[in-house]
């Protein structure tokens, strides 16, 4: 696992989400990137129905990536983390007196996964309740842990595809303390994909109730 | 187009409908070792294993009914390994038909961020305890002959203190729901351990008061 | 009343007669007076017997007249006797007193004998036929204690042997039981009701082989007592499955040429006669049927493969046979079960022309090998659950979840290579091995000048292996030695490294690896030249290794080098091709050459300077054994003297 950064690409000027993804598409083949099947990153979203009416309700997000078959990820926003295997959707089952799934509150991003030499991209539709919401692009650059030492080469590499909308340095590495070795692990992916999501969630889309 | 509730939700993964099958018992001290050595006989050829483990109870409150409890475990002679949270459901013991206690069950391998996490979902501890001892395999049955100490600072598991002068003898198999003839097999295990030991279906809802 | 001697004393009974009765006139009737028998009966009947010998001595030897003082003193005895013990001493006297009667009829009868006039004492006269019978009675009675003697004898004896027996019987069943002991110790045995089974499978050791591989354990104490017991005797035996009887290999081989369909399957090779198993001990039994199922099972999971795998040319399974081809059409491996149960194969085995050992033994070995490796990850696969509350299962499972491996890891996982693709590249591995060696062998052989030294290493990998090759002049080792070869044998090709580092790949083909060598040794000539210009103090005008002009080459390119002698006059120039071989031209100084070729242009007497035109120099007529050294001998030549 490699160092990764996970950005939204705008939907381009009269195209549809379909249309811009298609265009990415060609763009990774003509760069020489190969592709290698799909992925899936999805997330439920519950909150607590206990009494801790002295704290606000947190939400805790429960995430899988299909990179990382066998595991489930808890998090709360900016809390702790839980990495556990997929028995934990059992367990959230068990416990749905306590921890509510908001409803329709389902996102997940679907797509194609590409491999160019060391980089793996991965385009995805994002969809909420079945209505595509953005375009995800997650590149991955798997020889390097450490996200300062190989993030102008993922920057460089990002340009060639996506031209100008090409993300900062995302906020999950900006966090970690410069100069010492950080090592970033999927918590770090997956919590950019909850970012993103989580924008995207609130971003309205006018045309999204029609479809 | 709503989300499907959450009771239809499809699980995405995981095994689903579990069952642990349980017969208990315990030895003394001082039977200890006639125990183990005809477990070694009866067992699969595997090396005896021992082990010391650190369970910790966590009880989420709800408004009503009982508190939702799970336990952590975490293993204190291979202290990389994932920790352990587990759910146990009622038991059912009420059909005398069935060999064994039966509960349900379900088992989550997790990483080291457990007990922050489950304090941070609402949990709380409720009781520690130290478990060392060995165990054993047979088939799918699992043998476990533990002792417990109690934990007398909070989080130090240097500091213990036998409970008793006795052992744990747990006999348990995980099977699917359903799968009511491994109770058959583990009674006949029970029963080569005759007079050793006596496991029995003990139910634990009763033994609390 | 004793009196002296001398008085004589007749004694006569009272002619008083008892009166009977009284008849009614009068008359009396009287009891008549009783005989001297009647008499003796009468007083005979006093006698209390029980009294003691004396008084029947008495008796005896009492004579008639006697008695009668005697009835008399009893008579007297019997009117004191009627008085009752009137005073304390009165049994004391009475004893006196009858001590005293007996005295005095001891006194008489002695003094009767003395007389002898009455009585003589006699001594009892013996049974005479007593004397007369022993010999009879003696035979008959010695007879009888003899038998009684020998009775006892051969009781005690029976006894004995019995005994013995027992004892033999008890160490026999003492030896079973320290066979059993030792038989435990090795093997693993239970009992199942009274039958003694062991498991000879490699089930605990992680087989997945369904063959249940139980013998079973008999007691063979009931042999016949009277017999020799055998040398080899054991009491315990062992009962083997019909099917895990005898002995077996397995047998991989390379072929050449596509067997005839017809002839497969019936690969029976056994040589080495068989053993008469009876007199087999257990262990050897055992081992035996042990080494018949592990081979077993490994032919079984190749089998398996060789149907699930999919391979271009489909692999061959055939009764005890697999045939798989390796990498060209021509050529396959074969792998063979050899099972023989008994002595009737042995027969059939005999009409076979011993045929030269084609086995690969190292694959055989590594095939026994990788089943027992796959065992072993079969059983540390299962691992106890940490901590302990945990689900059995695997160990990196249990791990997949919390640690997030990705995808390619658990990939990873799960395809691993069967026996039979890795047999099959170790095949492969040892064929391109051995068709390399040959290679350069025939190559060395062939070729004498330069020289090629190989060089293998004694370690190797299942995949890999490698062997230096050393391209030399004989004579001049320490001068010329540029060409250094690694050869990397691998699976499908063999990747050649320099000395410099140049890394060239070469694929399976026989014919590269000798074309690529031949090139290196008409390249080593030229450098050897180079060389030796440096020793000899030439200098190099020139040097290519590939050499652009000329006759194309079929093989590699021909390599050329120029050097002149150290004052310049001469220059020697060589061009060697790996087919075109060498050509050796000389260059003379222009005022040496006699008949110059008339030119307008250099007529002036400073042109002898230049240099002249080439001259080549008929080099199988040159001296020297090899081409080094003739080179030395012409730079020598060429080489003014000082």
């Amino acid at each position: 696992m490699g160092v990764t950064c996970v950005c939204q690409v705008p939907v381009a000027e009269g195209k549809s989400v379909q249309q811009t993804v298609d265009m990415l598409h060609k763009k990774l083949e003509q760069l020489g990137a190969v592709k290698q099947g799909s992925f899936c990153v999805d997330c439920e979203t519950y909150h607590a129905t206990g009494n801790s009416s002295s704290q606000p309700s947190k939400l805790l997000y429960v995430m899988h990536n299909s990179e990382t078959p066998l595991s489930c990820l808890a998090l709360f926003e900016g809390g702790p983390c839980l990495i556990a295997d997929a028995n934990f959707d059992v367990l959230m089952v068990k416990l749905k007196s306590h921890f509510q799934n908001a409803k329709g509150h389902k996102v997940e991003s679907r797509g194609s996964r590409y491999r160019y030499c060391d980089f793996l991209i991965k385009v995805g539709t994002v969809t909420m309740s079945s209505s595509a919401r953005g375009i995800s692009v997650e590149v991955e650059y798997c020889p390097c842990v450490v996200p300062g030492d190989c993030w102008n080469l993922m920057k460089e590499f990002m340009q060639s595809f996506l031209g100008p909308s090409v993300p900062e340095l995302p906020s999950v590495f900006a966090a970690k303390p410069e100069g010492l070795f950080a090592p970033a692990d999927c918590v770090d992916t997956m919590t950019q994909y909850l970012e993103l999501f989580n924008k995207l969630r609130k971003l309205q889309i006018p045309g999204s109730n029609v479809r | 187009m709503e989300a499907p509730p959450v009771t239809v939700m499809p699980v995405t993964g995981g095994t689903i409908n579990m069952m642990e099958y349980l017969l208990q018992g315990s030895v003394l001290d001082q039977a200890l070792e006639s125990l183990l050595h005809r477990l070694r006989g009866l067992c699969d050829n595997m090396e005896p294993e021992t082990f010391t483990d650190h369970e910790l109870v966590y009880l989420l409150k709800g408004q009503q009914g009982n508190p939702f409890i799970l336990r952590a475990r975490r293993s204190l002679s291979h202290p990389t390994a994932p920790w352990h949270l587990r759910y146990l459901g009622q038991s059912e013991v009420g059909d005398k038909s069935r060999h064994a206690l039966v509960r349900n069950c379900v088992d989550v391998a997790a990483s080291h961020s457990l007990p922050e996490f489950l304090n941070e979902m609402g949990f709380r501890m409720d009781h520690e305890f130290v478990s060392n001892g060995h165990i054993f395999r047979k088939g799918a049955m699992k043998i476990v002959v533990s002792k417990l100490s109690r934990i007398l600072v909070p989080g130090n598991t240097e500091n213990t203190e036998h409970l008793s002068l006795s052992y744990l003898v747990e006999l348990s198999v995980l099977a699917p729901a359903g799968q009511d003839t491994v109770s058959e097999d583990m009674r006949s295990f029970a029963e080569q351990l005759k007079p050793l030991v006596h496991l029995e279906k003990i139910d634990p809802s009763k033994q609390r008061h | 009343m004793s009196g002296g001697p001398a008085v004589r004393i007749s004694i006569e009974s009272s002619c008083e007669k008892q009166v009977q009765e009284v008849a009614l006139d009068g008359t009396e009737t009287y009891v008549p007076p009783l005989s001297m028998s009647q008499n003796l009966a009468k007083l005979a009947q006093r006698i209390d017997f029980s009294q003691g010998s004396d008084s029947e001595e008495d008796v005896e030897g009492e004579p008639k007249d006697r008695e009668w003082g005697k009835q008399d003193g009893e008579e007297e005895e019997g009117t004191v006797k009627f008085q009752p013990s009137l005073w304390p001493w009165d049994s004391v006297r009475n004893n006196l007193r009858s001590a005293l009667t007996e005295m005095c009829v001891l006194y008489d009868v002695l003094s009767v004998v003395k007389e002898k006039k009455y009585m003589a004492l006699d001594p009892v006269s013996q049974d005479p036929a007593a004397g007369k019978t022993p010999q009879v009675f003696q035979l008959i009675s010695k007879k009888k204690s003899l038998a009684t003697a020998a009775m006892i004898l051969q009781k005690g004896a029976e006894k004995l042997s019995k005994s013995v027996a027992e004892n033999q019987e008890n160490r026999r069943q003492r030896d079973f039981n320290s066979e059993l002991l030792r038989l435990r110790s090795q093997w693993k045995l239970r009992k199942v009701g009274d039958k003694i089974l062991g498991d000879l499978s490699y089930r605990s050791a992680g087989s997945l082989f369904p063959h249940h591989g139980t013998f079973e354990v008999i007691k063979n104490t009931d042999i016949d007592l009277d017999k020799k017991i055998p040398e080899d005797y054991c009491p315990l035996d062992v009962q083997i499955p019909s099917d895990l009887e005898g002995s077996a290999y397995i047998k991989v081989s390379i072929q050449k040429q596509a067997p005839d369909i017809g002839d497969l399957g019936t690969v029976s090779l056994f040589r080495q006669q068989q053993k008469n198993k009876a007199g087999m001990p257990w262990h050897v039994k055992l081992e035996a049927a042990q080494n018949v199922l592990l081979c077993k099972e490994i032919f079984a999971q190749l089998s398996r493969e060789a149907v699930q795998i999919k391979s271009q040319i489909p692999h061959i399974v055939v009764k005890n046979q697999i045939i798989s081809h390796v990498s060209h059409t021509y050529i396959s491996l074969s792998i063979s079960l050899c099972h023989s149960t008994g002595e009737k194969k042995n027969n059939r085995a005999s009409p076979e022309k011993p045929k030269p050992d084609d086995h690969l033994y190292v694959l055989e070995h590594n095939l026994h090998q990788m089943m027992r490796e796959f065992h072993k990850q079969q059983l540390s696969s299962v691992v106890m659950p940490h901590p302990s509350s945990a689900p059995f299962g695997h160990k990196r499972l249990r791990l997949a979840g919390p640690l997030a491996y990705d995808k390619a890891e658990i990939s990873s996982w799960q395809q691993t290579e069967g026996l039979l693709e890795k047999i099959i590249k170790q095949a492969k591995h040892i064929f391109l091995r051995s068709r390399t060696a040959r290679t350069i062998d025939s190559l060395a052989s062939r070729i004498e000048d330069p020289q090629i030294q190989a060089h293998w290493s004694n370690i190797n990998d299942v995949y890999e292996s490698s062997v230096k090759v050393l391209i030399t002049s004989q004579g001049y080792e320490q001068i010329c030695k540029s060409i250094q070869l690694q050869l990397n044998i691998g699976v499908e090709q063999i990747r050649v490294v320099h000395r410099d580092g140049r890394v060239v790949m070469l694929s399976h083909q026989e014919q590269e690896l000798q074309d690529f060598l031949l090139s290196q040794m008409s390249q080593h000539q030229v450098h050897a030249v180079q060389q030796l210009a440096k020793v000899m103090g030439w200098h190099v005008l020139s040097f290519s290794n590939h050499v652009g002009l000329g006759p194309v080459e079929s093989i590699g390119n021909a390599s050329a080098v120029t050097v002149a002698s150290p004052n310049g006059e001469y220059a020697i120039s060589v061009r060697n091709g790996p087919e075109s071989g060498c050509k050796v031209l000389v260059q003379f100084p222009r005022s040496q050459i006699k008949e110059l070729p008339k030119s307008d242009v250099i007529q002036d007497a400073k042109w002898s300077h230049l240099r002249g035109p080439y001259k080549e120099v008929h080099w199988s007529k040159m001296e020297g054994r090899n081409f080094v050294y003739k080179m030395e001998l012409l730079m020598a030549a060429l080489t003014p003297c000082p």
